[in-house]
This record gives C-alpha cells, sequence and structure tokens, in this order.
C-alpha cells in the first residue's frame, strides 16, 4: 500500500516539476509493481533480518546520524528561509534515519524495494530543500537516477519469481547461491547498489546533492545513504564471489576508483572534492565487497566504518567553513590556518584519518592491494588492470589529500603562535565528538580488527575467520600483520603534522622568504587537470560496464 | 642474530653510507665532465659547516616538518632493510616525501611551492610503477615481505628483467636526476623545496637525500639479493647509468615526465605483472 501512495507522490512530482523521465519511470515501476502484485501471492507478516552486517550498519548509521542531527539543529537555525520550513527540514531528517535503519534491517526484497525508494524520496526532498533553480533541478535528477535503481530492484524480484526461486528475500537468495539463473537477480540488485553508490555514469546525483544544506551532504555521504551500495554488496558477496558479474563489477568500480580521483583533481569547489573522493572510496568498498575473500570483506568493513566517521567530520567542518568563514573554495582557504586554526586543524585531522597509517582508508588501501594479489591470480588480466587502478588512483587519491592538506596547512611567517577561535558550541561539541570517535577507534583499532571487525565479516561470508596472535605478529586468514612497524607510523605520521601546527622553535631568528630579490604578489595557487573534456567519455564507459552487467548474467 | 647485525649496521649507519655515496657521485660526475672534483669527504665537510651557521626559519611548521621528513624517510629505510612489508615500505615512502610537499606549500615562497607542486606530480610518476613491481614480487615469491626476496632461490632480476627496466626508468624521477629533475631544478626553481631551509634545519634536507640513495639502491640490489654480488654489481651498474644520464641530458618538463611515465614505465610495469601472474599460475 506505502509503495503506491509512494508511487503515486512520484508521479505527483513528475507532472508538477514537468520531467517527462521521472513520469516514464514511475509509469514502468507502477506497471512492474502491479504485475508482481498479481502474479506473486501476497506474503503474510514483516520479514527483516537483523544480523551483525545489520548491527554494524544500525551502529554506524545511528551514532553518525545523531551527530549530524545535533549539528544540523545549529545549521538550520542560521539558514534564511520560515521556522515552518526549519521544522519541517528537522522532521525530513529524523525519518530519513528510522528509513535507514530500516533498509538494512529487511530482508524480503519488495520491503527493500519500498525503503530504497522511500531513501531516494528522501533525498529528493532534501535536496530541493533549497527551492532555487538547480537544488530543484538536482533533486530531479537525484529522483530519476535512484528511481532506475528502484526499477532494478523490481526487475530482480520479478526474476526471482520468474525463474522459480521461490520467496524474493535475501537470505532465499543467498541459499540459491549456485543455481544457474541466478545471476540475474544478483546483477539487477547489484545495479541498484552501484546507484545508490553514484558510480560513475550515475555520479551526478550525489555532486548535485552539494547544493544541499551542509547536513545534508554529510547524511548523503557519510554514513549512510551512499553506504546502503557497499552494504547490498556485502549482503550478496557470498553468492557473487568468483561470478563474471562480480568480475564486471570489479572492473567498473576499478575504473571509477581512478577517474573519480582524477576528477577530485580538478575540483575547486571543497564539498565537490569531497564528493568525488567519496565516489572514489565507495568504489573501493563495492570493489572489496565483490572480491569476497575474508580478508576482502573484512577492508570493505574497514572502510565503511572510518570513511564513515572522517567524512562526516570533514563535511561538517565544511558547513562550518562556509557558515562562520564564509569560504566554500578550497583555493581561498589558505588564510585559514591564521584565521581559524581550529577548523583547520580539524580539517585537517579529518584528512589525516582519510590517508594516515593509523587510519582506515590506508589499511584499506594497503590490505586492498594484498588481497587483489591473490585475486589477480583467479582473475589474470582483469587482476592486473584492477591491481594498476589501485595504485595510480591511491597515488592520485593523495595526491589530492596532500593538495588541500598544503593550503591548509600554510601559514604567514610573521605569526608563530597559535590561539584557537572560538566557535558556536552546537559545532565544535559536534565536531569533539567525532574527533574522540576517531581517536578511539585508532587507538584500540588492533582490539576492533580482532573483536569487531572480523566477527563481522565472518558471519557475511559464512565462514569463519581465524584470528591469531603470534609474537609480534596478528594473523587474520592469510594476512600477517606486524605490529612493530605499524604502531610506530601509527605515532610517527599524523602526530608530525599536528606537532607541526603547534610548535615553536625557541632562540631561532625569521626570515623572509626568497623572491629572488624581487617585489611579488604572492598568491597561493596549485596543481588541477582539466577534465570537462574526458568526463562524457568517462559516462559511457560507465553505461558500457552498466550493459557488460546485465549482458554477462543473461548469459 | 647475525641475520640482524648485517641491517642493524646498515640503518644506524644509513647517512653516513649515503653520504659516502653523494661523495663518490659527485667525483664520478666530475670525472664524466673531465673535471677532478671535489674530495670524497667533501659531503661531510658541507655537513660540519651548515652545523655552524646562524639559525634562521620562515616559520616553526616548516621547519619540523622539514625535520620529520628526514626521519620518517629513516624509518622507512629502516623496515626495508629489516625485511618488512614492501607495500607498507613503499607508502611509507610516499608518506615521508608528502611531509617534504606539505612544508613546501605550508610558506608563502614561490619557488618552494612550484617545487612542491613538481614533487607531488613526481609522486604520481613513480609510486604506481613501484607498487606494480611489488606487486609482481608478490606473484613469484608469494609474499609481500623483503624477507622473502632473500629466501627466494632465484635472483630476480632473471624473473622479471622487465621489472627492473621500469625501475630503471622511474629512479631518476625518485632521485631527482636530470632529465627528470624538475622538482628541484636548480636554474628555474632555485632548488625548489630546498630553498627555504637554511643552516641546521636545511642539514635535515641535505641527510634525507642520501638516505634516498641508500632507499633506492637497497631498492635495485633486491633485485639480486639471493646473490650479493650479482647485487652489488647492479647497484654499481645502475650507479653509473644515473650518473651517466645525469650529465648527459637536458631536463624535460613536468608534462612531458608525467606522460613519459604513464605512456611507458606504467605500461612496461604492467607487461611485468601480467607476465608473472601467467609464470606463477
Amino acid at each position: 500500500m506505502a509503495d503506491i501512495i509512494l508511487l503515486l507522490y512520484f508521479g505527483l512530482m513528475a507532472i508538477l516539476r514537468k520531467s517527462w523521465l521521472v513520469g516514464l519511470l514511475t509509469i514502468l515501476q507502477v506497471a512492474a509493481f502491479a504485475y508482481i502484485h498479481s502474479t506473486i501471492p501476497g506474503e503474510e507478516g514483516m520479514q527483516f533480518m537483523v544480523d551483525k552486517l545489520s548491527v554494524f550498519m544500525f551502529l554506524l548509521i545511528n551514532v553518525i546520524s545523531s551527530i549530524i542531527a545535533i549539528y544540523s539543529i545549529r545549521y538550520i537555525d542560521e539558514e534564511d528561509c520560515s521556522v515552518f520550513r526549519k521544522k519541517y527540514f528537522l522532521s525530513i531528517l529524523f525519518w530519513f534515519i528510522a528509513v535507514m535503519n530500516l533498509v538494512v534491517s529487511s530482508d524480503n526484497l519488495e520491503y527493500f524495494f519500498l525503503f530504497f525508494e522511500l531513501t531516494t524520496l528522501a533525498s529528493f526532498l532534501f535536496i530541493g530543500f533549497r527551492k532555487d533553480e538547480t537544488s530543484v533541478k538536482n533533486a530531479i535528477t537525484a529522483l530519476w537516477m535512484n528511481q532506475i535503481g528502484g526499477l532494478a530492484i523490481l526487475s530482480a524480484i520479478f526474476t526471482i519469481s520468474y525463474n522459480g526461486f521461490g520467496e524474493a528475500t535475501f537470505s532465499n537468495l543467498l541459499a540459491h547461491a549456485s543455481a544457474p539463473g541466478i545471476l540475474l537477480p544478483l546483477a539487477f540488485l547489484c545495479v541498484a547498489a552501484l546507484i545508490k553508490g553514484a558510480q560513475m555514469p550515475f555520479s551526478k546525483w550525489l555532486l548535485g546533492a552539494m547544493v544541499a544544506p551542509t547536513p545534508v551532504s554529510a547524511l548523503l555521504h557519510s554514513s549512510t545513504m551512499v553506504k546502503i551500495a557497499p552494504f547490498i554488496i556485502l549482503r550478496l558477496s557470498p553468492a557473487l564471489k568468483d561470478t563474471p558479474v562480480a568480475s564486471v563489477i570489479i572492473g567498473l568500480t576499478g575504473f571509477v576508483f581512478v577517474t573519480a580521483a582524477i576528477a577530485a583533481l580538478s575540483q575547486d569547489y571543497f564539498k565537490r572534492i569531497l564528493a568525488y573522493s567519496t565516489i572514489s572510496l565507495l568504489a573501493l568498498m563495492i570493489m572489496m565487497g565483490a572480491v569476497g575473500t575474508p580478508i576482502s570483506i573484512m577492508v570493505a568493513l574497514i572502510l565503511i566504518f572510518f570513511h564513515g566517521i572522517s567524512k562526516c567530520m570533514l563535511f561538517l567542518n565544511a558547513g562550518v567553513l562556509e557558515k562562520v568563514f564564509h569560504l566554500k573554495h578550497a583555493s581561498d582557504m589558505d588564510k585559514i590556518g591564521d584565521a581559524g586554526p581550529f577548523t583547520s586543524f580539524i580539517v585537517i585531522i579529518g584528512f589525516m584519518s582519510l590517508l594516515l597509517p593509523p587510519f582506515g582508508a590506508f589499511i584499506g588501501k594497503w590490505f586492498s592491494i594484498e588481497t587483489l594479489g591473490s585475486f589477480a591470480l583467479q582473475q589474470k588480466l582483469l587482476g592486473a588492470m584492477v591491481i594498476v587502478a589501485i595504485a595510480g588512483g591511491g597515488a592520485i587519491l593523495s595526491l589530492l589529500y596532500f593538495k588541500v592538506l598544503g593550503i591548509l596547512i600554510a601559514r604567514n611567517g610573521s605569526r608563530d603562535t597559535i590561539k584557537f577561535e572560538k566557535i558556536n558550541p552546537f559545532y565544535s561539541g559536534t565536531i569533539y565528538i567525532l574527533l574522540g570517535l576517531v581517536l578511539t577507534s585508532i587507538l584500540s583499532f588492533p582490539f576492533l580488527l580482532a573483536n569487531y571487525f572480523v566477527p563481522v565479516a565472518s558471519q557475511t561470508l559464512g565462514s569463519i575467520i581465524e584470528v591469531r596472535t603470534e609474537g609480534w605478529n596478528l594473523h587474520i586468514g592469510t594476512l600477517s600483520l606486524s605490529f612493530v612497524p605499524l604502531l610506530i607510523a601509527f605515532v610517527l605520521f599524523p602526530l608530525t603534522i599536528i606537532v607541526a601546527m603547534f610548535i615553536q622553535f625557541k632562540n631561532v631568528d625569521r626570515a623572509k622568504e626568497y623572491m629572488c630579490g624581487e617585489k611579488i604578489d604572492y598568491s597561493f595557487s596549485s596543481f588541477y587537470f582539466t577534465v570537462d573534456r574526458a568526463i562524457p567519455y568517462f559516462s559511457v564507459i560507465g553505461i558500457l560496464f552498466f550493459v557488460a552487467l546485465i549482458a554477462v548474467a543473461l548469459l | 642474530m647475525n641475520d640482524l647485525l648485517i641491517p642493524v649496521l646498515l640503518i644506524l649507519l644509513a647517512p653516513i653510507i649515503g653520504g659516502f655515496i653523494y661523495g663518490f657521485e659527485r667525483i664520478i660526475k666530475a670525472r664524466m665532465q673531465r673535471r677532478l672534483g671535489p674530495p670524497l669527504l667533501q659531503p661531510f665537510f658541507d655537513f660540519f659547516k651548515l652545523a655552524d651557521k646562524r639559525k634562521m626559519i620562515v616559520h616553526s611548521t616548516h621547519a619540523f616538518l622539514g625535520i620529520m621528513h628526514f626521519v620518517s624517510l629513516w624509518f622507512a629505510l629502516a623496515i626495508l632493510l629489516l625485511g618488512g612489508d614492501l607495500i607498507l615500505v613503499i607508502f611509507l615512502h610516499l608518506l615521508s616525501t608528502s611531509l617534504l610537499i606539505l612544508a613546501g606549500y605550508s610558506t608563502r615562497s614561490i619557488f618552494s611551492h612550484l617545487g612542491a607542486n613538481r614533487t607531488a606530480i613526481s609522486i604520481l610518476c613513480y609510486e604506481p610503477v613501484l607498487i606494480l613491481i611489488a606487486v609482481s614480487v608478490f606473484m613469484i615469491t608469494g609474499s609481500f615481505d623483503v624477507a622473502s626476496i632473500f629466501k627466494y632461490q632465484e635472483a630476480l632480476l632473471f624473473k622479471m628483467p622487465l621489472a627492473f627496466i621500469a625501475l630503471l626508468l622511474v629512479l631518476p624521477i625518485k632521485l631527482k636526476k636530470s632529465p627528470f629533475d624538475v622538482a628541484e631544478a636548480h636554474q628555474e626553481l632555485t632548488g625548489g623545496v630546498e630553498i627555504e631551509f637554511s643552516g641546521i634545519f636545511y642539514e635535515a634536507i641535505y641527510t634525507a637525500k642520501w638516505i634516498d640513495y641508500m632507499f633506492c639502491y637497497t631498492l635495485v640490489y633486491l633485485f639480486g639479493a639471493n646473490n650479493p654480488l650479482l647485487g652489488i654489481g647492479l647497484v654499481f651498474f645502475v650507479f653509473f647509468y644515473i650518473n651517466a644520464l645525469d650529465n648527459s641530458t637536458a631536463r624535460v618538463n613536468y608534462k612531458q615526465m608525467l606522460r613519459f611515465s604513464l605512456l611507458v614505465a606504467l605500461p612496461i610495469a604492467f607487461i611485468n605483472l601480467l607476465l608473472t601472474i601467467l609464470q606463477s599460475s
């Protein structure tokens, strides 16, 4: 019933906003939905399944989203709109968090479809919140792109019953993991996942989401909405492993990992840089889920977890930069080190937590290269190409982060003292909570690895992963980790950058920078790659991958 | 115990050995140009002279990052020599270079800033190639640990000659030698990132370069690891190759460097990876 109301609302929006694309997709969805309901007998009772993976997602979604909720109380107060709209915004926010919890716990695909479409609706309302022209346009884009995902889920339900696998549930799908004809529904579900995860041809909706108020970007990007993509892939990974569908997904995500990183290098708008790097890292998570070995599943979980916290912190800070310092472009931020040491400090920690040794993305990148080494032994050419993609994309991403870090760490020679600025307690409080989260999760990383990530991974995979400590080495499955170099690296790099911001050398003379004796106005700039001409090609290649995904499953 | 003695000695003496390599390099380069060249110990004389200079910095962040660049590079070298994980070593090296880049960005100096930009580009040139070589090593030895290369019965050089060629192509980028010395480019950037360091603080950057020599030549040595004679021969060969190249070529610009590395060195490393995958399965 709820499905029908939802679809009617989409139809109404299509008429109101005069978007034939949304209208067409809604009609298709209604037709598919009606057909499914007429042919398949309706099941009785709700079908939810909560396993460790769901609990893992619950924890992440609720912790991060509640922090964002607290933050948005203040943020929306500064927004230029009526009191009703402010309350409306906060109520969608809480409703969205509830829907997210339901998405990750539903087992029945019909319910999953409903909640999936509800998150689509939420993103539509969120993105269009500011009601100006670009917001409305981007909201429509987000709507129709995600509707394709909804349609893909409906197709999955249809093919499951058509091929006679019985009930359309995740658990039923996994039970038939090796049956012939199972690939098609799997492929459809993966299409839905890839669209939600904003992979290449569909990356536009996530970038368009940048026009929305910042808590929305944080909410959509960091912890919740886009994480549906790796979640679906992880759910399906036991069935996906070693299938041609998985190979295509790995190829696609390898491609997206590099191209999104390159695209991020060409951006100057701060939130867009973050958006592209989200897409890039999502590609890595999805890839690791599709590879499906114990270690890679664990890597995917680590990435989901740390990326959630770090990106949330960065986005909330982007909001602070926007509201307090009126800065939106990375190239304008070269004085932030002097003007807002606290904010720049937090942004630096945020970027470091994506990049440097103790944190997730470093571990993620490192482990993923090592697992792909074994993957390449089975999938020769593809494996080698994906390794190139990871190696190249990883280098580009670190280039990107250091470019931005460089802008933030820049400061005048004349002033060496640092005094933290005061910002609103709603802002600083939430950021402190996130900072605490980041720090505790680093300090307890070996513990988290053995007692949190590994159990989740082993239940997801349906097999036990062995963890043992031998002397100074931690063995997880086939992977062995040496503590000592990691520990020193943990201490060395982040601490260096943090200390560098505060240290003051005594009894040392200060000198002006060398300018060849010339007097020049210094303006800060960095390198950019212009990829505007290449982006259509990226999209075409992305579409080809999607076609290949369905084609492979059909054969 | 004996296994550990040589690496530990090498780690502790790394700056001194690196200094000798640098001194020797200056002599070889001078002889190639029919000059006499400075004495072998000249780098160390410079070292002591620099320590005596008046201390001047632009600001503390900048100076501190320079020092930490040296420390973290030494640390990366230590992990390499102690037989750690190859991918980890490459990442640590990347991170230590990035501290130098951050130092370059942190001042408001044009030269230092341009140098940092170009150093960042040069990371993009050599890092993927090194990672591909590391994965090829995994394909052959079955482990990412450097120690496994020493245990492997055959020399890597004969198992993956293409990887060695790829390494030869990117080493000049890493060591900032002509034709790929865009990051330093004394004539146009007056040293790039180095320019704003002076006195005792420049010492860190100066010695870090020596450690970088050790790092690169250790990578070369790994190709003949099970046969010390072959390994040392390779090191000498690469040493002369790099200096001859440095003396005989003119600088390209950074775009050409990027193009060269992505279109020539990276494909060679890729083909090598494919061949090793086919070999091992």
